[in-house]
């Protein structure tokens, strides 16, 4: 069954160098995401993806085209969409002098619910970081928090844009960790990503955006059929993060 | 009257302020100082150096001068010309009156020179009134007349007024305007150039949500902060409040609500921290010298007048003092009330229409 459904969806931005014209940044777009997939959105810099998951949370304007998740149509009911999604952006600050727990109950309290922080920071590993601000945590750290404040509503579908983006390789193992135990207990989610190993290993269906159209979708291993059957070159051993993680292990730094 | 997710954000608005200590004491700090500064002095002005040079014996020249002395505008030093003239250069003398040795003679009017130090003009008028006064009674007196006339200064109010009571209240509507801009603008250009009005938006609250909840918590923050000045003020300074506090009060809520909406319009005007700064500057900056904060505004030249009574501050203000010094109440209704509604009208239309949404969160 789809969860979320994506019809010739459009997004029109000025162009900076004459604002009379117009640019568009998702050029009319369909696709469709079934319950409990990962599903990634690929693409260069400026492909449309980012755009395209802010129009999906209600974020941004339709200017073209509709969306739907779990059959509330984005546009009309953009209130009844936020409270099943949840969202992790890719700027991740928070109000100065707050600590996790107060910012997970606020959040919670923006949904009109009640929340217990030390359940959702202990899912993220962070428990011992409750009385923290968020300007103490380290990239991962903070990472792994977004995605707690994310899922103070048990959201049906979880949103999470470029989530691994300057991370040490063990944040990132983890955090992908992370990403299929919420899986595993049910979430349907989308992400961006320009790691193709995260892609890779992570999404049941990859889309490959760029210029703001949908240039290929699939799982995965029928892209790498399609577009790179033959690998260019046996690898003979690992590479350079594999060295790294042998030599300084898998275990969390922060 | 309020929903539970508005009541809480504006308890974690309230919380970051809170625990802000060194902000607080800063907006704490200005207006006591100026309170401080003012209650010393009693809003009296320093008395004027003067040097007294005396080449008559005589007993008029000595009464004059005894006069000039006994004079709390003056603080005298006797002395030769030429020494005085070197600590006038030097500016430990604002002006020497030079007494000539023909002081007493009936038969023609003598000459006192004055000699001034020419970057104390300012100064010139009041010296030359009392010098003028010290004369005249000397003049009298060696001619044996009686006074005609004598001024007697009676205050209108019968009542101690100080100068520190007529600054209280202007004091008090200028902190409310810097807390205000400080709270709403400044807060909505950082919040959202972090990405924090933004991460708000991905939940289900409204922009009004939003918007009330810094009203609630601002407001809080300055029913606080004026109580603590005004209560200091009236347990060290002795400030003596008229009016009932009812119309204090509310008098600095209605305040503060046209105060936040000219923050939100300016925060929605000026896109990033650097903008708001100069934007703020400019709107501040006049005010706190036009809107009679440290002097009233009777005493700017009568051109603009007309244009500084119109000021938001200005209408505060002198609502504040109206009430604190006059015993007026907030509820009848005269210009000042009337410039109150009209600023709230249209501070309230310039900070929804021009309050756009989606620039906000993004």
């Amino acid at each position: 069954m789809n969860i979320i459904e994506v019809n010739k969806l459009l997004k029109t931005y000025p162009k900076p160098e004459n604002k009379k014209e117009f640019f568009s940044a998702v050029d009319g777009i369909s696709f469709n995401i079934k319950e409990g997939e990962i599903y990634g959105i690929l693409g260069p810099n400026g492909a449309g993806k980012t755009s395209t998951l802010e129009m999906l949370e209600g974020l941004n304007d339709i200017d073209g085209g509709s969306a739907s998740i779990d059959g509330l149509d984005v546009s009309t009911d953009p209130f009844q969409v936020k409270q099943i999604i949840g969202v992790q952006l890719q700027s991740n600050e928070y109000f100065d002098r707050i600590n996790l727990s107060e910012l997970l109950i606020l959040f919670g309290k923006l949904y009109s619910q009640k929340t217990d922080p030390l359940e959702l920071l202990g899912k993220v590993d962070l428990l011992d970081k409750s009385k923290a601000k968020p300007d103490e945590l380290s990239g991962g750290q903070k990472q792994r928090f977004s995605i707690a404040c994310a899922l103070v509503n048990n959201p049906k579908v979880l949103f999470l844009d470029e989530p691994t983006t300057g991370l040490d390789p063990q944040a990132k193992r983890n955090l992908w960790n992370l990403v299929r135990e919420l899986n595993d207990a049910g979430m349907t989610i989308v992400l961006t990503t320009h790691n193709m190993e995260e892609a890779e290993y992570l999404c049941n269906r990859i889309a490959i955006m760029d210029k703001g159209k949908l240039i290929a979708e699939d799982t995965p291993q029928k892209l790498i059929m399609k577009h790179a059957s033959v690998p260019p070159k046996a690898p003979l051993h690992g590479n350079i993060e594999d060295v790294f993680l042998a030599l300084t292990g898998h275990e969390l730094r922060d | 009257m309020f929903t539970n997710s508005q009541l809480h954000l504006a308890k974690v608005f309230l919380l970051i302020f809170l625990r802000d200590r060194q902000s607080i004491l800063f907006s704490l700090f200005f207006p006591m100082i100026f309170m401080g500064a003012f209650s010393f002095s009693g809003g009296e002005p320093d008395p004027i150096n003067l040097g007294l040079v005396n080449n008559s014996n005589s007993t008029a020249s000595k009464n004059f001068s005894d006069l000039v002395i006994a004079d709390p505008l003056f603080n005298v030093t006797k002395g030769e010309e030429n020494e005085l003239k070197e600590q006038l250069v030097l500016g430990d003398q604002t002006a020497i009156i030079v007494i000539p040795k023909d002081f007493d003679s009936l038969e023609d009017s003598s000459v006192l020179r004055l000699l001034l130090d020419a970057s104390q003009v300012r100064q010139q008028a009041v010296i030359k009134e009392v010098l003028n006064s010290s004369l005249l009674s000397i003049d009298q007196e060696l001619r044996d007349f009686k006074p005609l006339f004598t001024l007697k200064i009676e205050d209108v109010k019968a009542r101690p007024q100080r100068y520190i009571d007529f600054l209280l209240p202007g004091l008090l509507a200028f902190m409310l305007m810097n807390l205000c801009l400080a709270g709403s603008g400044f807060n909505v250009v950082e919040y959202r150039r972090r990405g924090i009005l933004k991460r708000l938006f991905v939940t289900p609250i409204l922009p009004k949500d939003f918007i009330i909840s810094i009203v609630i918590a601002r407001m809080a923050i300055i029913l606080m902060q004026i109580s603590v000045v005004l209560g200091l003020a009236t347990l060290l300074l002795d400030i003596n409040i008229v009016g009932n506090f009812l119309s204090l009060y509310g008098m600095i809520i209605l305040g503060t609500f046209i105060f936040l909406c000219i923050g939100f319009w300016l925060g929605s005007v000026a896109k990033t921290q650097e903008a708001i700064r100069p934007v703020v500057g400019l709107i501040t900056f006049p005010q706190l010298i036009l809107s009679g904060v440290f002097f009233p505004i009777s005493s700017m030249p009568e051109l603009i007048q007309p244009l500084a009574h119109a000021l938001p501050l200005s209408v505060i203000v002198t609502g504040l003092r109206a009430v604190a010094n006059d015993g007026a109440s907030l509820f009848a209704l005269n210009s000042t009330t009337l410039g109150i509604g009209c600023w709230m009208i249209l501070s309230f239309i310039l900070a929804t229409r021009y309050f756009v949404w989606k620039d906000v969160a993004n």
